[in-house]
């Protein structure tokens, strides 16, 4: 794992002038720097040759002049050695090299001038000889001066011009022959000396040039080297990574209870899990890689609708959910799964492999069919016997087969009603298992609410005075439609009213109210009962919900008649409630949709 | 609608019970006369025989069930006009559209309240085409 510190800065692209000035100011620092790293050299054959020039110039008459001369130049000398030595230890000689050849120029200039005086001053007062030494030392100095400044050409040109053009001005004022070829023939050498230097300088600045571009060629290669180096951990990383998840998806895979299956785009089979090798009964070697295709554990009956969905599936790169399918086994024996079918797509949309993900169902529908079969029979076979009982108790307790005593009239009613009760009892069962399986069929149809909660009143009456309670509405009740099922409707309404008598006080009264709220329609049934238990309001549309078992022996029913309300209401697009009642009792209501009649009738 | 008052009815129907029942349930509350067959196989025979106004058939009866004979029952000119009322303790709404395809003239589920039951008949007799 690199070092977030070490990771090296990216390469960026400079636009080509800021890389131009920075490179000329590198090139230039180069330049400034070979200077300063000469400049001891030329201070020391300076005042070298100074001295030289004192001794051999001493013994003329103008010694305090000789020893003013001589002063100066030691302290030009000594000003350029700090100037050195300041550079050599100034933090700014790279990013500021103008000024530090400014700074040199002057010094340069300085002994330039040093120089320039000493001829135009000493010349004229000497003999011949001295003349000529003093000549020949000018033109080594500022020949001198060529390998020392040449690095930076126009700083040898003002020092040069500085040391001859002095010179110069005396040798015409002399006005010998002499002088005057040799005052012509100085300017030459100078300009030839310049030529040179700034012949020198260009090669300089070239080669360093060359040297700067290859610095930075490094540079740039170390960068770049570091990055790839950071790249290959990275990509091992990744690679570990991939490697890791991809184990934990064959694990996945492998150990799922579904059985899996890779498919090429084709149908080949390419790879099966350890669950489909024990749903089929073959085994990973037998189909992987081989010739076998999913549709070889297709039924043949299906292989028709099969090869549609596949199509589909490959052209439309359309994922198949809950797909059934009969799946011949290895014997011959035809399971039933549900497949999860996906096409894995790479970016350019081509299908790279198809993943079938199947769950064996055989038995889950086998159970379902048992338990459809179960109730059909249980329906059939306990109706039969009970329809011969409550049959013959209800002839006898018509009267119309002759009279019974007292006693004799009250046990076959007990007989009746307890018949009837489980008449309903297998009927609520019925009931929730057709809700609960989904299987119960609604037949909605416009309804004139008012009308039907009339009529269970009316149908609800009988049994609401065996509890000695009247049913009342609140008249008038407004003229609203519903769409609902009326069958399942009024037995909503049955539910309801029923209870809220059973658990009314005897000589009470139930109210039933009807309103509009909203878009929907209320229907309320109120009690005075005892109100509902705390701890029972959070289950009582659960199924055998009832308070308590001594109430169930009281007042009969099955506990199962709230929880159907409620998944038929529901199934209405309704919702389903109660709530405590202002002085004692309980409200239990509901609300439908209201229908609005759209033709005009 | 007829124009005479029900009066005659044949009933087919395995359990003797329910035979009973439906039987003293016609005779004492409906006042009618009834003819019960247990046999389906023969029932076809006996209707031609008593010249029922009505035939009310059960559904599940050993040998022959209740479509099947109605089916039979159409083939037969004799037999093919009487219209046919289920009595059966099968209550789901398929099945009853079942019935209704079938061209049953009304369906009586299972139980039935024998102290009504003559009165339904009468309603179903009465709306019929």
């Amino acid at each position: 794992m690199p070092n977030p510190s070490q990771v090296p800065p990216p390469l960026t692209h400079q636009p080509g002038i800021v890389r131009d000035a920075v490179d000329r100011t590198r090139v230039l620092a180069d330049q400034v720097e070979l200077l300063y790293r000469q400049s001891p050299v030329g201070i020391a054959v300076t005042v070298v040759v100074g001295f030289v020039v004192m001794w051999e110039l001493n013994s003329a008459r103008e010694r305090d002049l000789i020893f003013m001369w001589g002063a100066l130049t030691l302290m030009v000398a000594i000003g350029r050695a700090f100037l050195a030595f300041a550079y050599h230890n100034a933090a700014d000689r790279d990013s500021r090299p103008d000024v530090w050849l400014r700074r040199f120029a002057i010094g340069a200039l300085a002994t330039g001038v040093n120089w320039g005086l000493a001829g135009a001053v000493f010349f004229p007062a000497h003999t011949d000889e001295q003349q000529v030494f003093l000549a020949f030392i000018l033109a080594g100095m500022a020949a001198g001066g060529l390998p020392i400044f040449s690095a930076v050409w126009w700083v040898f040109a003002i020092y040069a011009a500085s040391v001859v053009l002095p010179f110069l001005a005396v040798i015409l004022t002399y006005g010998s022959r002499l002088f005057y070829e040799i005052a012509a023939l100085v300017p030459v050498f100078l300009a030839v000396n310049i030529a040179v230097a700034y012949r020198l300088n260009r090669v300089f600045v070239s080669a360093y040039r060359l040297r700067v571009s290859y610095g930075k060629l490094t540079d740039d290669y170390t960068l770049m080297n570091q990055r790839l180096e950071r790249q290959l951990i990275e990509l091992e990383e990744a690679r570990m990574q991939v490697e890791s998840s991809g184990r934990k998806l064959a694990l996945f895979a492998e150990r799922a209870p579904i059985a899996v299956i890779e498919l090429s785009a084709d149908g080949r089979i390419q790879q099966i899990n350890r669950e489909a090798e024990n749903l089929f009964g073959y085994s990973q070697g037998e189909l992987a890689g081989t010739s076998a295709s999913i549709r070889d554990l297709v039924h043949a009956d299906q292989h028709e609708e099969f090869d549609g969905r596949w199509k589909r599936l490959i052209e439309e790169r359309e994922s198949l959910d809950g797909f059934r399918m009969r799946n011949p086994r290895r014997d011959g024996v035809s399971l039933v799964c549900e497949w999860t079918v996906t096409p894995l797509v790479n970016a350019e949309g081509t299908v790279l492999s198809v993943i079938a993900q199947g769950r064996n169902i055989t038995q889950q529908l086998e159970a379902e069919r048992l338990k459809q079969e179960f109730t059909s029979t249980l329906s059939h076979e306990l109706r039969t016997p009970l329809t011969s009982i409550i049959g013959s108790l209800q002839l006898i307790n018509s009267g119309m087969l002759g009279d019974l005593n007292k006693d004799q009239t009250e046990l076959t009613e007990v007989a009746e009603r307890n018949g009837i009760r489980l008449l309903d009892l297998i009927n609520d069962i019925l009931d929730i298992e057709k809700v609960e399986s989904g299987k119960l069929t609604l037949f909605p149809e416009t309804i004139a609410l008012d009308e039907l909660v009339r009529e269970a009143l009316k149908l609800n009456q009988g049994f609401a005075e065996r509890y000695k309670v009247k049913l009342v509405a609140h008249e008038p009740l407004p003229a609203l439609q519903v769409h609902a099922d009326r069958k399942r409707l009024l037995q909503v309404m049955t539910n309801l009213l029923s209870n809220a008598a059973k658990f009314s006080p005897a000589d009470g009264e139930v109210e039933v109210e009807m309103r509009e709220k909203g878009g929907d329609v209320l229907v309320t049934v109120s009690d005075r009962g005892s109100g509902i238990p705390e701890n029972f309001r959070a289950r009582i549309f659960g199924r055998f919900a009832q308070a308590d078992s001594t109430d169930t022996r009281a007042k009969g029913g099955t506990g199962l008649g709230l929880a159907i309300c409620k998944r038929m209401i529901e199934l209405m697009e309704g919702t389903i409630g109660f709530a405590n009642r202002e002085g004692g009792g309980t409200t239990f209501w509901f609300e439908l949709p209201k229908h609005v009649n759209t033709s005009k009738e | 609608m007829p124009a005479s008052e029900l009066n005659r009815i044949f009933y087919a129907e395995d359990d003797e019970d329910i035979q009973r029942i439906v039987r003293m349930s016609l005779e004492r509350i409906g006042k009618m006369t009834v003819q019960v067959e247990s046999d389906p196989l023969k029932a076809i025979d006996g209707m031609i025989e008593f010249k029922p106004e009505l035939v009310m058939l059960d559904w599940m009866m050993p040998g022959m069930d209740g479509p099947t004979l109605l089916k039979a029952m159409r083939q037969r000119p004799e037999t093919a006009s009487y219209p046919v009322v289920f009595i059966t303790a099968k209550a789901s709404m398929k099945e009853h559209e079942e019935l209704a395809a079938l061209g049953a003239a009304g369906i009586i589920s299972k139980p039935f309240s024998p102290k009504d039951l003559p009165n339904q008949l009468r309603e179903i007799w009465r709306n019929l085409p």
